[in-house]
């Protein structure tokens, strides 16, 4: 039976040190420039019980791609698992996916021109039987849970009922990356 | 993180220019059907028609470097008909391919010969041109600028005028006598900026008071942000007031002498040189001033 691959991030536990973009940039041969793991940061709260938020932002493999229903040439599209993937061989570099993603996530690679983002580590799972993400397991306070949401067992189904986590906005698209804020 | 916007002047370029080529086509039918004698404002439509487009659709190329260096890869643009872009490439290839034929037969001497139907579908074809240009940008939800039904009109009424224009500039040099005899033509070409000044102060005001915080942010990029200087000056006064009081005085005002004079044609190719500047401006600044959802609140 085919897996429903989402992720838990929980930003009480971030620190805001990216390891995982780093790790996501060594694990997929990444130029420096392309990140895939975006950091935002605010302040929360009111003085003086103040914090700082940090939220790493990357492609939420939303299961009603915007970005794959804009792409002209298919590059972007649903892939197995609902990863949403990018066929480099088809992109063309309209940046059209990048004006239709409402994270933002998408990023230009400067030397070829295509664009890519967040694969889930589909390349690792392929090339090196890797199970887990990269990003989560370069996590030093744990702060990331990889796992199939279809599966009422996993520790990713259970996290996210536990800690109330939701999609960043809310139902904006039908993200599979869930946040505990 | 700061914004930088994904396409930049190249793509403006091209919404330009493919509006521009469609709505000179669609000007060139306009005044075949209704002014016929006008043979030589018509042919310059015709010319300038496809090769805007095309100059707009090498632009496009070049800008998406990917494809550029493997060019099979366009190939790959008619694949995913849910894609705006890829209807997009579909009436830009048969606006291309309809305009060369009635420009060759046109060039040919056998302008009469063409059938109606051909330049009409050519002016349909050039508005659906038109009107993608701004689908293109409108169904993209990120941007509440571009997200809501009112640009593609805008960008068609932008289109049209600017297609006018180019008639008319060329017209006012090379064929004056028909330029003045071209009176309804004028007249309905005056009508388009006034237009147009509705259109975008309806698109202001719907998009400011977006669901949305960063249709606020968008509207104030453009009339007190970064792009100010550029939207009051160079777009509301240089490429649509100005242009409708230039053309005010001349069509409502002036004695036929003055029309007729050289100072009257310097005077009308100034607002037609005018809107067009005005029309390439209004695609740089819908480009530059959209701000996405996410990036003004990335926490909603």
């Amino acid at each position: 039976m085919m897996a429903r691959y989402g992720m838990l991030i929980d930003t009480t536990k971030c620190i805001g040190c990216f390891s995982c973009r780093t790790a996501c940039q060594r694990q997929n041969d990444l130029l420096p420039e392309q990140d895939f793991i975006r950091f935002e940061q605010r302040e929360v709260g009111t003085l003086p019980d103040v914090n700082v938020e940090n939220i790493p932002l990357q492609c939420m493999h939303c299961e009603d791609a915007p970005c794959a229903q804009v792409c002209p040439t298919g590059a972007a599209h649903m892939g197995a698992d609902g990863i949403v993937e990018v066929d480099e061989g088809r992109c063309i570099g309209c940046l059209y996916c990048m004006a239709a993603c409402p994270y933002q996530v998408r990023v230009r690679n400067p030397q070829t021109g295509t664009v890519d983002k967040c694969r889930f580590c589909t390349v690792s799972a392929e090339q090196t039987g890797t199970k887990m993400c990269t990003c989560v397991e370069a996590c030093l306070t744990g702060a990331r849970i990889f796992g199939d949401l279809d599966d009422p067992d996993s520790q990713l189904v259970r996290e996210i009922a536990r800690t109330k986590a939701s999609p960043i906005a809310g139902d904006l698209t039908k993200s599979k990356v869930f946040y505990v804020r | 993180m700061t914004f930088e916007p994904i396409w930049g002047v190249i793509i403006a370029c091209y919404l330009f220019l493919a509006g521009l080529g469609g709505g000179a086509f669609a000007s060139a039918t306009y005044m075949r059907l209704r002014t016929p004698h006008c043979v030589h404002l018509i042919r310059y439509g015709r010319i300038i028609a496809p090769i805007c487009v095309i100059i707009g659709l090498v632009l496009l190329m070049f800008d998406a470097t990917a494809g550029f260096h493997n060019p099979l890869r366009f190939a790959l643009l008619l694949t995913n008909f849910g894609s705006v872009m890829t209807w997009g490439v579909v009436f830009l290839g048969l606006f291309t391919v309809i305009s060369l034929i009635v420009l060759v037969m046109d060039l040919l001497g056998k302008g009469l010969k063409i059938p109606v139907w051909l330049d009409v579908a050519g002016a349909v074809l050039g508005i659906c041109v038109c009107v993608y240009t701004g689908c293109l940008l409108g169904v993209a939800k990120t941007f509440p600028l571009w997200n809501n039904a009112l640009l593609p009109v805008l960008f068609l009424v932008s289109a049209v005028s600017t297609g006018m224009a180019s008639i008319l500039l060329v017209g006012i040099f090379r064929a004056p006598q028909e330029f003045h005899q071209s009176g309804a033509f004028k007249k309905f070409h005056f009508f388009m900026p006034i237009f147009e000044l509705f259109l975008v102060a309806c698109l202001l005001f719907i998009t400011a008071n977006s669901a949305e915080a960063a249709g606020w942010e968008s509207v104030m990029n453009l009339v007190a942000g970064k792009d100010a200087a550029a939207f009051w000056i160079l777009f509301i006064l240089c490429g649509l007031v100005v242009p409708t009081c230039l053309e005010w005085v001349m069509l409502f005002m002036s004695t036929k002498a003055v029309e007729e004079s050289t100072t009257g044609h310097l005077i009308s190719a100034a607002s037609d040189a005018l809107v067009l500047m005005g029309g390439f401006v209004l695609r740089l600044l819908i480009l530059s001033a959209a701000m996405p959802i996410t990036l003004v609140q990335p926490w909603i």
